[in-house]
């Protein structure tokens, strides 16, 4: 069934009701935002648009965190199975929102401690708070010299800001 | 807050919040204080600066604009570069394979929309 969902930065958009996210507690911080529609791009490119259905002007640059330069593991917690019904870890879909920071592609940054993940059977969804020290504000294109050449190696937290 | 209801405290004792919360104080040496919190696995209990980084980095994150996004686009790497992403719950005594527990690399891409 499609719905109309007005947005701030896109519009008037039709989207079929079926794909819609539910998140309950919202985004942290955004309670009154409990669902949330992925505007995809037509072309291959690294961020999708998270937009609240319930707030126009409510938006997320989100991405695959499959598109980090380092590994990326996310540990569920009993409770993350519950209030998502999964039944199965592979059935979650996991996503990190993007903070975008003036025009230099060095000033975006994943967090990557307040990941959302989804129960793709039911679309229910929720932003996870890792108990692992991940940085919530890691570099996505930093320079490549920088960035660890090695597979296998994690995200990890050590010097950079948090 | 509206209301700060402050209570004082010896090693040992506690309070109780709600029905099913229970907060004890566990230890105190030079300043800090160790809490031992009994709560539901529903109720979700973090340290406050941690929830704030989060919460602040979300209001930072809903402030992006298409137009700066797209241009910085065009400016990074090209894709693909698929790096490992796997997604955990830790094993509970007396299920199945631990492979149960485990999915690896799934690619949010393949995300039906």
């Amino acid at each position: 069934m499609p719905i109309r969902v007005r947005t701030g930065r896109f519009g008037d958009i039709e989207v079929d009701e079926r794909t819609l996210l539910m998140m309950p507690s919202g985004i942290i911080g955004f309670p009154h935002a409990t669902r949330y529609v992925i505007l995809d791009h037509d072309r291959p490119a690294p961020f999708k648009w998270l937009q609240a259905v319930d707030d126009p002007e409510l938006a997320f640059v989100i991405m695959d965190p499959g598109d980090l330069p380092c590994e990326y593991r996310v540990l569920l917690q009993p409770q993350d199975f519950a209030d998502l019904d999964l039944q199965a870890p592979c059935d979650a879909a996991v996503f990190v929102i993007i903070t975008v920071r003036g025009a230099d592609p060095g000033g975006i940054t994943a967090n990557l401690r307040g990941p959302v993940v989804v129960n793709e059977r039911t679309r229910f969804a929720k932003q996870l708070i890792l108990s692992d020290d991940l940085p919530t504000r890691f570099p996505v294109w930093a320079e490549p010299s920088t960035m660890p050449t090695e597979p296998g190696h994690a995200c990890a937290p050590a010097g950079l800001p948090g | 807050m509206a209301t700060v209801l402050a209570l004082t405290r010896k090693v040992g004792e506690a309070i109780t919040i709600g029905p099913d919360i229970r907060v004890v104080v566990l230890h105190i040496k030079g300043g800090i204080v160790r809490l031992g919190i009994d709560a539901p696995r529903s109720v979700a209990v973090h340290r406050d600066e941690v929830y704030s980084r989060i919460r602040e980095q979300n209001r930072l994150a809903a402030s992006a604009d298409p137009l700066t996004t797209l241009d910085l686009e065009r400016l990074t790497p090209k894709l693909p570069r698929r790096t490992h992403v796997g997604i955990t719950m830790p094993a509970q005594p007396g299920e199945g394979s631990p492979d149960a527990h485990s999915c690896e690399d799934r690619p949010f891409r393949r995300h039906r929309s």
